[in-house]
């Protein structure tokens, strides 16, 4: 049986030694946080993490809502060019209506195929509107998704709808 | 709307009933005619009116909303209108007149007005105007008034009292402010679903009070027909689909029997009876605008959901004929509609879709220094 002052020791050397696997833990979890991969859902939300994720979406709802009523400096500031005839996006679908978001993806009619919303952008922008079609992953597309999507986010899902 | 606000039994004359026919692709207005008080229905393709009151039948044609760009930016409009005027005039028999609805130009360019005046040169009829909003805030109008003259105003011709109301130039002061320059402030008007320029829309008290003394020599079972940008109701405010102040300007006509508003603005095939008043709306020759959201009148037969690829498609301009018999009808021209121009089903419908269709108005022109399109 160990005396007495020999099994303090020994805790207090499992104690130290729990101290820096802590350490080290805690180390190399916020030497690779923000690195591969974004932590989430592990601790309860506060209110300026949810202020801060709807102001990146709103801040693209907003880009895509210049883009889509024909504004030249956002544009060029996306390296974009969604029309050559003067026309925008808004002038035949105010507010984004007409759109439809909620009915794709779905067979269209004008592309004869089937086809997903950023196919349908695409189509406006190179057919009726004589631009120049967007990167499918491009920044400009998705701010212009996000527009649409926000303007019309009342609308029932409903996909496939002709 | 029409139930909540009309007495009972109230309605438009019969005498001038707007009647069904079958599209005619020469615009031609021979077809038979089926009149009656159910038939609310008509297939527009162009827009001309046959109007007659007991008196000798004519027609007259309707173009509108041609928005035409200087030609270096956009040839589109400018050979949609060229059409629309050659049909125009190559009517047989001619139109006793053409009326202008207003928008000749998207941004009251001077190129872009002295672009359409010449266009409007080969129509050698009687021609008469009335201002949109694109014609008029960049230089509130004088260009505009300098090329087609000062509104309101009036004529009576063949028993029929017509006048033309400005509904455009009377929009609350958005600009000073802030500071706008010509073209922002042009910028903000021409952008239909913007959240600047607000209620633009209206006839102004000074105008209903000039139309309550012009009308106060007419007979009350006479016709009135009322030109307008803009309808004169309430269909959907938020893109100034109305004017503001339409319940003062019914009250001004609801004494009288007859009343027909022909209107532009809208771009679509649209009807509507408030009262004694009907409105008719116009086809644009630019581009069709959608269905709202919501307050399509429940008398609106919409037509069929347009194809964006076809420039000339859901767009064409209107003949409207007053017949001996009291009609007034209304054939749309609607270039690519030939068979069909009414969608029944909702799958055809240019309405279909607004059961499920929720929309929100815009954030990023509310915001400084986001001052949005056509800078």
């Amino acid at each position: 049986m160990p005396a007495r002052g020999e099994g303090t020791r020994s805790m207090k050397i499992v104690r130290d030694l729990l101290a820096i696997v802590l350490v080290v833990g805690v180390a190399l979890l916020a030497a690779t946080a923000g690195r591969d991969r974004a932590f989430a859902h592990k601790e309860k939300h506060t209110p300026d993490q949810l202020k801060a994720f709807e102001d990146i979406f709103i801040d693209q709802v907003k880009i895509g809502d210049l883009l889509f009523h024909g504004d030249g400096d956002t544009e060029k500031r996306m390296g974009a060019q969604l029309s050559k005839t003067g026309m925008a996006c808004a002038m035949c679908h105010p507010f984004a209506s007409d759109t439809h978001p909620h009915e794709f993806p779905k067979f269209q009619e004008q592309i004869n195929k089937f086809a997903t919303l950023r196919d349908m952008i695409n189509w406006c922008i190179e057919k009726p509107n004589e631009g120049i079609k967007l990167a499918e992953d491009s920044d400009a597309m998705k701010a212009l998704e996000a527009y649409i999507y926000w303007s019309n986010r009342g609308s029932k899902l409903d996909a496939g709808r002709h | 709307m029409a139930r909540t606000l009309s007495a009972p039994e109230a309605k438009p004359d019969r005498s001038m009933a707007i009647t069904r026919r079958t599209f005619l692709h020469k615009s031609l207005l021979t077809a038979g005619i089926t009149a009656g008080a159910t038939t609310y229905g008509w297939l527009p393709l162009i827009n001309t009116v046959d109007l007659a009151f007991g008196q000798t039948a004519f027609k007259f044609a309707w173009l509108s909303d041609t928005h035409l760009y200087p030609k270096d930016v956009n040839t589109r409009f400018v050979e949609k209108t060229v059409r629309a005027v050659k049909e125009i005039q190559a009517m047989n028999p001619p139109a006793d007149f053409l009326i202008f609805g207003g928008d000749l130009a998207q941004l009251a360019d001077p190129v872009e007005l002295d672009l359409g005046a010449d266009i409007l040169k080969e129509v050698k009829i009687r021609k008469v105007f009335i201002p949109g909003e694109h014609d008029w805030y960049l230089d509130m109008g004088q260009k505009w008034e300098r090329l087609f003259g000062k509104s309101p105003w009036t004529f009576d011709h063949k028993g029929v009292r017509f006048i033309g109301l400005d509904t455009v130039s009377r929009g609350p002061d958005y600009w000073t402010a802030k500071k706008m320059t010509p073209k922002e402030r042009m910028g903000h008007m021409a952008t239909l679903d913007g959240s600047v320029a607000g209620a633009w829309a209206g006839v102004g008290r000074d105008q209903i009070q000039w139309l309550s003394t012009t009308l106060g020599n007419w007979p009350k079972d006479r016709p009135v027909v009322i030109f307008t940008h803009n309808p004169l109701y309430e269909y959907y405010p938020p893109w100034n689909f109305w004017v503001r102040d339409w319940r003062e300007v019914h009250e001004a006509l609801k004494s009288f029997k007859n009343v027909t508003n022909i209107h532009g603005h809208v771009h679509q095939v649209l009807y509507n009876e408030i009262g004694n008043i009907r409105s008719i709306g116009m086809l644009a020759t630019s581009w069709p605008w959608p269905y709202a959201p919501e307050g399509v009148p429940a008398l609106t037969k919409c037509h069929l959901r347009v194809d964006p690829g076809d420039h000339y498609d859901g767009v064409g301009w209107s003949q409207l004929t007053m017949g001996a018999a009291g009609k007034i009808e209304t054939e749309y021209v609607m270039w690519r509609k030939k068979e069909h121009l009414i969608g029944e089903a909702a799958v055809d419908s240019g309405c279909g879709d607004n059961v499920n269709q929720i929309l929100s108005p815009r954030l990023a022109d509310r915001e400084w220094p986001f001052y949005g399109a056509y800078k």
